[in-house]
């Protein structure tokens, strides 16, 4: 945690208002369109962010956009059923203590259990699990995940933290 | 999906060529990287040097592949890049796998 500077109000004004590099992509939930976007992300914040931090948001954000891709309603799955492929909004921005992120999407609903905390799935040497592992990834990853549906969209906000030798 | 094999005495030496094993190719790396290894009967060594990015889904295909391997032909992966490692160590998925460095050959052709 980087204390904040108690200074004059002026000066914590300017402060505040400094340019951060942001990100905002508008995306149909399809694997091939998550990993272009998930490498123009790279491209974006690589000289800002230390490649440690970028590997954690890039994982997290390939298991919540490629979830809202695998989980998307039977009848996108024709040939032409890209119209009806779930629309992803994204949005990430540079904070003095990591990278902010908020997603949208109009997918199915998330069940609640994605987002309880969770373990990871029992470790059975002879029967090892597959599959299981997102939800647990992007909560061991992200800081303040919290989500809500409205209006027939998803909402999920998170953080990325720092390294701790990278905080601004 | 490119795999460069190579026969070794001792084991199968594939190189993992794809830079990313993500959900866009988890399915057919899993099928083809099975049928590979099932065609031998030796061990797996995986060289996994050239890939910059693996997810769940990744890690699943990974899982899959060593699952059917005879229990007495084991599976080593070699050189994991930050990023991958980082997807096995906090899935426990380290312990299940035999994950070694680069041998010093391959580090002197480096």
């Amino acid at each position: 945690m980087t204390p904040i500077e108690r200074s004059e109000p002026g000066r914590g004004t300017h402060a505040s208002t400094q340019v951060q590099p942001m990100f905002h992509r508008v995306l149909s939930a399809r694997p091939i369109t998550v990993r272009d976007t998930l490498q123009d992300i790279r491209r974006r914040f690589h000289r800002e962010v230390s490649d440690d931090t970028l590997g954690r948001l890039e994982l997290v954000l390939a298991e919540v956009m490629n979830n809202v891709a695998e989980h998307a309603p039977e009848a996108a799955a024709g040939p032409e059923g890209d119209a009806r492929l779930p629309v992803i909004h994204l949005c990430i921005v540079r904070h003095a203590n990591g990278l902010a992120c908020a997603l949208t999407d109009d997918g199915v609903s998330l069940p609640e259990e994605c987002v309880l905390p969770r373990s990871l799935p029992a470790l059975v040497m002879d029967d090892l699990p597959e599959g299981g592992f997102g939800w647990f990834l992007i909560q061991d990853l992200t800081q303040a995940l919290c989500y809500y549906r409205e209006s027939q969209r998803n909402y999920l906000a998170f953080s990325i933290p720092f390294a701790q030798t990278e905080e601004a | 999906m490119q795999f460069i094999v190579e026969d070794v005495e001792t084991h199968l030496a594939i190189k993992v060529t794809e830079p990313r094993i993500d959900a866009a190719i988890a399915t057919p790396f899993k099928d083809k990287l099975r049928e590979i290894v099932l065609k031998s009967r030796k061990p797996v060594h995986l060289d996994m040097a050239s890939v910059d990015f693996m997810d769940s889904s990744g890690l699943g295909a990974m899982i899959a592949v060593r699952k059917s391997l005879p229990k007495n032909l084991g599976m080593v992966l070699c050189a994991l890049t930050p990023n991958v490692e980082r997807v096995f160590r906090l899935t426990r998925m380290d312990s299940v796998f035999d994950i070694r460095p680069l041998t010093a050959q391959k580090e002197l052709r480096e």
